[in-house]
């Protein structure tokens, strides 16, 4: 694993002399009045691992769907091995060889492992029946290489991401694929296991199947890939390699230019009283004795592997869960939440997780999703329980701007958003009501470098404000960027706390994997 | 919903525009094109005021149930209990009116009251005890069915129903306006109010259109979901009282039929102007085109069993609708 940080090895010489495993050029693609795609291309050599980055609504997503026969291209051609070839379904691209992997992993919980690697492909019979047998025996070495460490006929219950990733790889390989596009792989996963991930991708390389990494973490795509891609407003803008390829460089291709500071500044305030304080807090198996002391105008940070129990933790402190044992006071007082109704009430609020699916009513407006937490403040009175629309969508507005939510206005559907103004209505709900104390689970999780920054400037002016905020992140550069203190959890325990200088991605990620 | 799905993505862009319309005002579209096409065939008997006014009047206790059902669908949830619920509170009422002797006004608000404490019992099966909602009210309305039996021994009371109790669905109002009506318009009307003009509705709303946000935003769910089973539960009493008066007669099982009814007016309604999403107005209207459909099929003189076909057929071509709304709404 020491290598694994290490630049990988050059390609094997000469992948300009070998035809290119795909080409596409110029593809463009237009949903109703809206171009998605302008014109981009990219080719791919056979064991290539190449990058693909740009902010979201670049058209990365319009592009891969295209590859997988998901949507037809208006415009361009794409090649294989030299062949032009019309996609047209998923079945034909699974034929050409290749593989998607997507941000949602495919798999069915009640199966058992093998039943998941087969899922889709065609398999073995005997007499008519499924020949489980030889399909083990077939897989089983291809399981091997990939490092899937259950039984075969074991359930996926209770598998981790990376493990369900695992299967995802296996099936890809099983299928025979010469191109596995893999869609932001690391964003479910922690450090550790990303790295795992990553030797995994190497090994695929190493032995002729190439590889499309698309990812928002640059460092993995600086580590991983010979060539990048980037893709901006539905363009290829660049296509960097060898030593045009770092860091800055592609900032400014995904940005176009203007890119912004993200260090902080200010560090050195004095931090308000304990607002939130939890003690010996327990919810078997994630929470274990958990203690921790929030104080207004503090940012702080909840950094670990995924799995440690930090969401879990979360859900506690807001009362979506209740604690087997351990006690919990706000503002000095016993604070009990039956349920997050009751913490709403007190002054709390989180922003999940997934917020597609925990926190957006997709197919609701703007005003709809920005209201449903101040409900008492589009009311024309308590004796009047009327909705005042009026009041609702000056609101809706005020936060629009406030948040600079990019949006044609208020009664947008939030569905259409993209990820980073999801995002900001999700958080701009509970900044109407002013609350104690913030929870923020994976604030910036898929969302583009602009949008990031404008989110963590929201956050530091919140808690300059006189908020006290909780945030969670698995990205280990967040953390130390954003918070004033940082406690690590691993194994539903508080193992770690560091402050100031002390706070850096190494020592985050270290103490991830302390033995508790 | 996802071969739907698929397949929507391959049509062409107009093709898409103009299914996309067909989904939303289809149902619209098909009323008019029903009343039209009604009027030049038959244009003595089915374009008259007298036929409208009796349309609706005919069509108002249906509408009525519909309306509370609709209720239970914008939380999420399905009440299959509304049909024999129905028929045990006409039962009731008949019994309360008939047997006790009780004042009408008090029979009809305990009646309305035993709705609501029906709608609660189903209401707390799914939220508490977690059980699915097709088989909770399911097992409640076939206990409902097994209750009216019981109350009535299996026998319809017929006797003794007095005038002023017939006169509540027979009678009529303003500007000679059928009572049967004038109370839907006054419930139709309410629940449009509260789900779509108040902040409780909002919560309805966010319960139905995503229950785990709805929850994390601080909005009591379980509370939510009983809410819209209690006014189903209302609302399907209502019904079952006013069947009552307009038969004479309290029989068990006479409401059951209303079940498909909703359930057709309901999701027709969902089909209409939104995208596949449950609202009272597209109840209204998803109510209307039944109504219609099946008042024409009577001028025409056609057979009784061409109505349980076209029910039925109208079920499932709304749904189809609804789901292809909502698989063009994803792009």
């Amino acid at each position: 694993m020491a290598a694994a940080f290490t630049r990988g090895a050059p390609q094997p010489g000469g992948a300009e002399m070998t035809v290119p495993l795909l080409v596409a050029r110029d593809i463009a693609k237009a949903f109703g009045g809206t171009q998605a795609l302008k014109g981009v291309s990219l080719d791919i050599a056979p064991g290539e691992i190449h990058g693909l980055v740009g902010a979201n609504g670049a058209g990365k997503s319009t592009f891969i769907r295209i590859l997988a026969g998901l949507n037809h291209p208006d415009a361009g051609r794409i090649e294989l091995d030299g062949r032009r070839q019309e996609i047209g379904t998923p079945q034909r691209a699974t034929e050409l060889g290749m593989s998607f992997i997507h941000q949602e992993l495919a798999f069915v919980p009640g199966m058992t492992v093998l039943q998941n690697i087969m899922l889709g492909v065609p398999k073995k019979t005997r007499f008519g029946l499924t020949d489980w047998r030889a399909i083990a025996r077939d897989v089983a070495p291809i399981a091997g290489r990939v490092g899937i460490s259950a039984p075969l006929n074991a359930s996926v219950k209770g598998l981790s991401t990376a493990e369900i990733w695992l299967i995802n790889i296996c099936r890809a390989l099983v299928r025979k694929a010469r191109l596995i596009v893999m869609d932001e792989p690391t964003a479910s996963l922690a450090a550790g296991e990303a790295e795992r991930l990553f030797a995994i991708v190497r090994d695929l390389s190493a032995s002729g199947v190439s590889v499309l990494y698309i990812s928002h973490r640059l460092d993995e795509i600086l580590n991983l890939c010979t060539r990048v891609s980037v893709f901006r407003d539905g363009r290829s803008v660049a296509e960097l390699a060898g030593d045009a390829l770092h860091r800055p460089a592609l900032v400014e291709a995904i940005v176009g230019g203007a890119i912004r500071d993200t260090q902080r500044t200010a560090t050195a305030r004095a931090r308000g009283g304990v607002v939130l304080e939890a003690k010996n807090l327990t919810r078997v198996p994630k929470v274990r004795g958990v203690s921790l002391e929030l104080h207004a105008g503090e940012v702080l940070g909840i950094g670990g592997l995924v799995g440690a129990g930090r969401t879990e933790l979360a859900r506690l402190l807001f009362g979506a869960d209740r604690p087997d044992s351990g006690e919990m006071a706000l503002m000095g007082r016993p604070y009990t939440p039956s349920s997050p109704a009751a913490a709403v009430q007190v002054g709390l609020g989180l922003v999940p997780e997934e917020r597609r699916a925990e926190a957006l009513f997709l197919s609701k407006s703007i005003a709809f999703n920005l209201s449903i937490a101040n409900l008492d403040r589009v009311a024309f009175g308590r004796y009047l329980p009327l909705m005042n629309r009026r009041a609702r969508t000056s609101m809706a507005g005020e936060m629009i701007r406030a948040l600079s939510i990019k949006a044609r206005n208020a009664s947008t559907p939030v569905g259409r958003l993209s990820g980073g103004n999801q995002q900001k209505v999700a958080i701009g709900r509970w900044l109407q009501r002013i609350p104690k104390v913030l929870i923020l689970d994976e604030p910036t999780r898929g969302v583009d470098i602009g949008a990031r920054t404008e989110i963590h400037r929201l956050i530091r002016q919140q808690a300059e404000a006189g908020m006290a905020v909780l945030v969670i992140s698995s990205e280990p550069d967040e953390l130390p960027e954003l918070c004033d203190r940082v406690l690590v959890m691993a194994e539903g325990r508080i193992v770690r706390e560091l402050t100031g200088l002390a706070m850096s991605r190494k020592a985050i990620v270290e103490a991830s994997y302390v033995e508790p | 919903m996802s071969d739907v799905a698929i397949s929507a993505r391959r049509l062409s862009p107009g093709t898409k525009a103009a299914l996309g319309i067909f989904a939303r005002y289809g149902t619209i579209i098909g009323l008019l094109a029903m009343i039209v096409t009604f009027s030049i065939l038959s244009p003595a008997a089915f374009p008259t005021v007298g036929n409208f006014t009796n349309v609706l009047n005919q069509a108002s206790l249906a509408m009525i149930i519909a309306g509370g059902l609709t209720l239970a669908v914008v939380v999420g949830e399905l009440d299959l209990s509304i049909g024999f619920a129905a028929s045990l509170h006409g039962i009731l009422i008949t019994g309360f009116v008939v047997h006790d002797k009780l004042p009408i006004p008090l029979g009809v608000v305990i009646v309305i009251a035993l709705g609501a404490v029906i709608g609660l019992v189903n209401g707390f099966i799914v939220t508490k005890i977690k059980v699915n909602s097709v088989i909770a009210t399911l097992g409640v309305g076939t206990i409902l069915t097994g209750l009216a039996f019981a109350y009535s021994a299996g026998v319809p009371i017929v006797a003794g129903v007095p005038e002023a109790f017939l006169q509540l669905s027979l009678g009529r109002w303003l500007f000679g306006i059928p009572n049967n009506i004038i109370v839907m318009i006054l419930v139709l009307g309410g629940l449009w109010v509260l789900v779509e003009r108040t902040p409780l509705g909002q919560e309805i709303q966010a319960v139905g259109g995503n229950a785990v946000a709805a929850r994390l935003a601080g909005v009591n769910v379980d509370r939510i979901k009983i809410l819209g089973f209690v006014i189903s539960g209302m609302c399907a009493a209502l019904t079952g009282i006013l069947l009552a008066s307009r038969l004479g007669s309290g029989t068990a099982s006479a409401a059951d039929s209303y079940l498909l009814t909703a359930f057709a007016a309901v999701f027709l309604g969902s089909a209409t102007l939104r995208d596949g999403e449950f609202h009272v107005l597209g109840t209204l209207v998803g109510a209307l085109i039944i109504a219609f459909g099946f008042n024409g099929l009577n001028i025409f003189g056609a057979p009784t069993f061409s109505q349980y076909v076209l029910q039925g057929a109208i079920l499932i071509i709304a749904v189809g609708m609804a789901s292809l709304g909502r698989s063009l709404a994803e792009r």
